[in-house]
């Protein structure tokens, strides 16, 4: 899951519901993520991008003030972090969105794990 | 709301009754005759003159009986005074001769104002102004200037008397004034050829007789221009012609007249045949093709023969006289206000056609209040749609969310938990599991996120998917419609696969979307055993008012044996 160069990598959390982000870190901590960040928000997450260049970022599609395959699109356009989308929603939900939007896959929440994370950042 | 001709007060109206000047313009007639057989003017002018002033006269009292027509009947005895004065330079009186000789062309200014501006006194067009100003600059003006230089003893107003300047003066005069009389020619029969029902039969004699009288006196123009000569003959002969212009006025008004016995006739059939085209019925019998009905609802509100809500017109292009039944206004007639000329003809039609106009009434509200109908439902369909979006988007932002977490955590528990106790968290995610699929199911089903976010056809192809049997679908309707038409489509699409699913036991379904003419046909067919129906409490059933608010049909075909075809059509716009 991690890399065996001992180098953990960093990732950032991006969801408007904190019980959830508290669950996400434990599983990405759990699997040998380090956790940079927590962001309930589009601004929040663009901003803590900028400032702790993480290596991944997990992003939920449902934020309060964009949606999340415009904030993928832009961090793809900016050559920024590896994005991995998840929703309370299933894949198909959302169509062609999450192929269009430069994400490196789309995880359902139901379905997260350390595991599944890893397999799409690979 | 009825119309009625704006009228001067009745002291105002008798002083300026151009009765009153009937005597003096008779008086004056025989005044000139006198001078004229004292003066030796030959008989057929002094005959020529006289008629035209006292067939002006005769005209502007004809005119009398339509109030519209106010100025053209002050134009009607100017002339008639203008004629006579320009006879003045019959006289040896100085004085009077130099009167006469400034008012010589005066009259035919004021015809050509007449004509340009029959029968309301206002001028058409820009260069129906100019014709006029310009009328009045060669005849008047002219005149004036041909005053001050002409080398006649008689002329008291003789500055500079120089004959060859005075006769350039009236070549110019005579130039111009062919170019006048052409553009003033062209400008009426520029007119007669717009002219219709109602304003030709009141317009149409007096701009024909004009046309016919400059086009006569051009060639007299033409003639004195040529031949350099004096054209007192000519001057008689085109006075004579230009009688026909009053006689025209006369006509216009006998032939609208002639209208009245032809339009009660046609009004009689009125109270038994078909009112389907009442319109055309009621245009024909005023002979105005203009003709509209405004039927007037409860409300207030006037709605076209369909039930279209119309606004009625203003201003002065248009009249609009209010018909009515047992004292109620129910409907109005929007028409030329020429026909106001004729009160009596708007009145007969008013009579007679009240009670089939009333049943038409009827008719209209029923249209209307079916329309209104439709549109409430489609209101309220658009509504509850609302209503269904905000719960999809509460349920997955509050419940599903919160249950997910849950799940996550149980998972995440149940690893680092005992043998013992790892089981248990498992079952009790398993559970929370079961729920999240259940939740998501009904979410889908009150409202598609995919169906508002990718349209119509991505969300039947994610509708088809999650289908147990397989299901093809075709089609190009990638075009976006309207929310309530792919929620239609959708939901028939959804129901349809539903029933497939449940009832038919069939092996494979297709789902076929086509938008054509205004169109969007969805197609929903299986393999499976038919007969099916619509049921009253059916998915289907359940969808008739969000169709029926869209104009929409639904169609299911089901023989036994021979597989089910349900077909909805969804009037699209374009």
């Amino acid at each position: 899951m991690c890399d065996d160069s001992g180098v953990r990598k960093r990732v950032l959390i991006v969801d408007d519901h904190e019980p959830f982000r508290a669950v996400a870190r434990e599983l990405l901590e759990g699997a040998g993520y380090t956790v940079a960040g927590e962001a309930a928000d589009a601004a929040e997450a663009l901003a803590a991008v900028a400032a702790d260049a993480p290596d991944a970022v997990l992003l939920d599609v449902q934020l309060p003030d964009r949606d999340g395959f415009s904030v993928a699109a832009a961090l793809a356009a900016a050559d920024g972090p590896a994005v991995v989308l998840i929703s309370s929603r299933e894949a198909d939900d959302y169509g062609r969105r999450i192929a269009l939007c430069g994400a490196r896959g789309f995880i359902p929440k139901s379905k997260l794990s350390g595991a599944a994370f890893a397999a799409l950042l690979e | 709301m009825a119309s009625t001709a704006v009228t001067a007060s009745p002291s105002r109206e008798v002083a300026r009754d151009p009765v009153l000047l009937l005597p003096v313009v008779v008086a004056g007639g025989l005044a000139i005759g006198w001078l004229g057989v004292h003066e030796q003017v030959s008989g057929t002018r002094i005959a020529a003159d006289l008629a035209l002033a006292w067939a002006l006269i005769t005209a502007s009292l004809v005119v009398l009986e339509r109030p519209r027509w106010r100025r053209a009947r002050w134009m009607l005895a100017a002339a008639a005074f203008a004629l006579l004065g320009a006879d003045l330079e019959w006289s040896s009186a100085h004085t009077l001769w130099t009167l006469g000789f400034l008012l010589e062309g005066f009259w035919a200014a004021v015809m050509v104002q007449l004509v340009l501006t029959f029968p309301e006194g206002r001028a058409r067009s820009r260069i129906g102004q100019v014709a006029i100003v310009g009328a009045y600059a060669v005849t008047f003006g002219g005149q004036l200037v041909g005053a001050f230089v002409s080398p006649d003893a008689r002329d008291i107003l003789s500055v500079a008397p120089h004959a060859s300047f005075a006769h350039a003066v009236d070549r110019a005069q005579e130039i111009s004034g062919v170019g006048l009389a052409a553009l003033v020619l062209f400008l009426i029969l520029q007119r007669l050829r717009v002219l219709r029902g109602p304003r030709r039969r009141a317009q149409g004699p007096l701009l024909v007789a004009a046309a016919i009288d400059i086009a006569t006196g051009l060639v007299w123009l033409g003639w004195v221009i040529a031949t350099d000569a004096a054209a007192s003959t000519a001057e008689t002969i085109e006075r004579a012609v230009t009688v026909s212009l009053p006689l025209g006025v006369v006509a216009g008004i006998a032939w609208s007249r002639l209208r009245r016995p032809e339009a009660s006739e046609l009004v009689v059939e009125l109270r038994t045949e078909e009112a389907a085209s009442m319109r055309e019925r009621l245009a024909l019998a005023l002979g105005d093709p203009t003709l509209d009905v405004a039927y007037r609802l409860g409300d207030g509100r006037y709605v076209d023969a369909t039930g279209r809500p119309i606004a009625l017109p203003q201003g002065p292009d248009r009249a609009v006289t209010a018909v009515t039944a047992g004292g109620e206004e129910i409907a109005a007639l929007v028409h030329d206000p020429a026909l106001l000329d004729e009160p009596g003809l708007v009145e007969s039609v008013r009579a007679t056609a009240g009670l089939v106009l009333d049943n038409e009434r009827l008719a209209a509200e029923v249209r209307s209040q079916l329309a209104e109908v439709r549109a409430s439902r489609g209101r309220i369909v658009a509504a509850a749609d609302a209503e269904r979006r905000r719960i999809e988007r509460n349920l997955h932002d509050g419940a599903q969310q919160r249950l997910v977490t849950l799940s996550l955590a149980l998972g995440l528990e149940a690893s680092r938990a005992d043998t013992a106790a790892a089981n248990a968290l498992s079952r009790a995610q398993d559970e929370v599991e079961h729920a999240i699929a259940e939740l998501r199911e009904l979410a889908r089903g009150i409202h598609p996120t995919l169906l508002r976010d990718e349209g119509l056809e991505a969300a039947v192809e994610a509708l088809a998917r999650r289908t147990t049997l397989p299901v093809r679908v075709r089609g190009t309707a990638r075009h976006r419609f309207s929310d309530a038409v792919e929620l239609a489509a959708y939901f028939v699409a959804a129901e349809a696969l539903t029933n497939v699913v449940k009832h038919a036991s069939a092996t494979e379904a297709s789902v076929l979307l086509e938008r054509k003419a205004g169109v969007l046909r969805v197609t929903v067919t299986d393999d499976g055993v038919g007969g099916a129906r619509i049921a009253a409490d059916s998915g289907l059933a359940g969808l008739s008012d969000r169709l029926e608010a869209l104009d929409a049909t639904l169609v299911i075909e089901s023989e036994p044996d021979e597989g089910t075809t349900v077909s909805a059509e969804i009037p699209c716009g374009s």
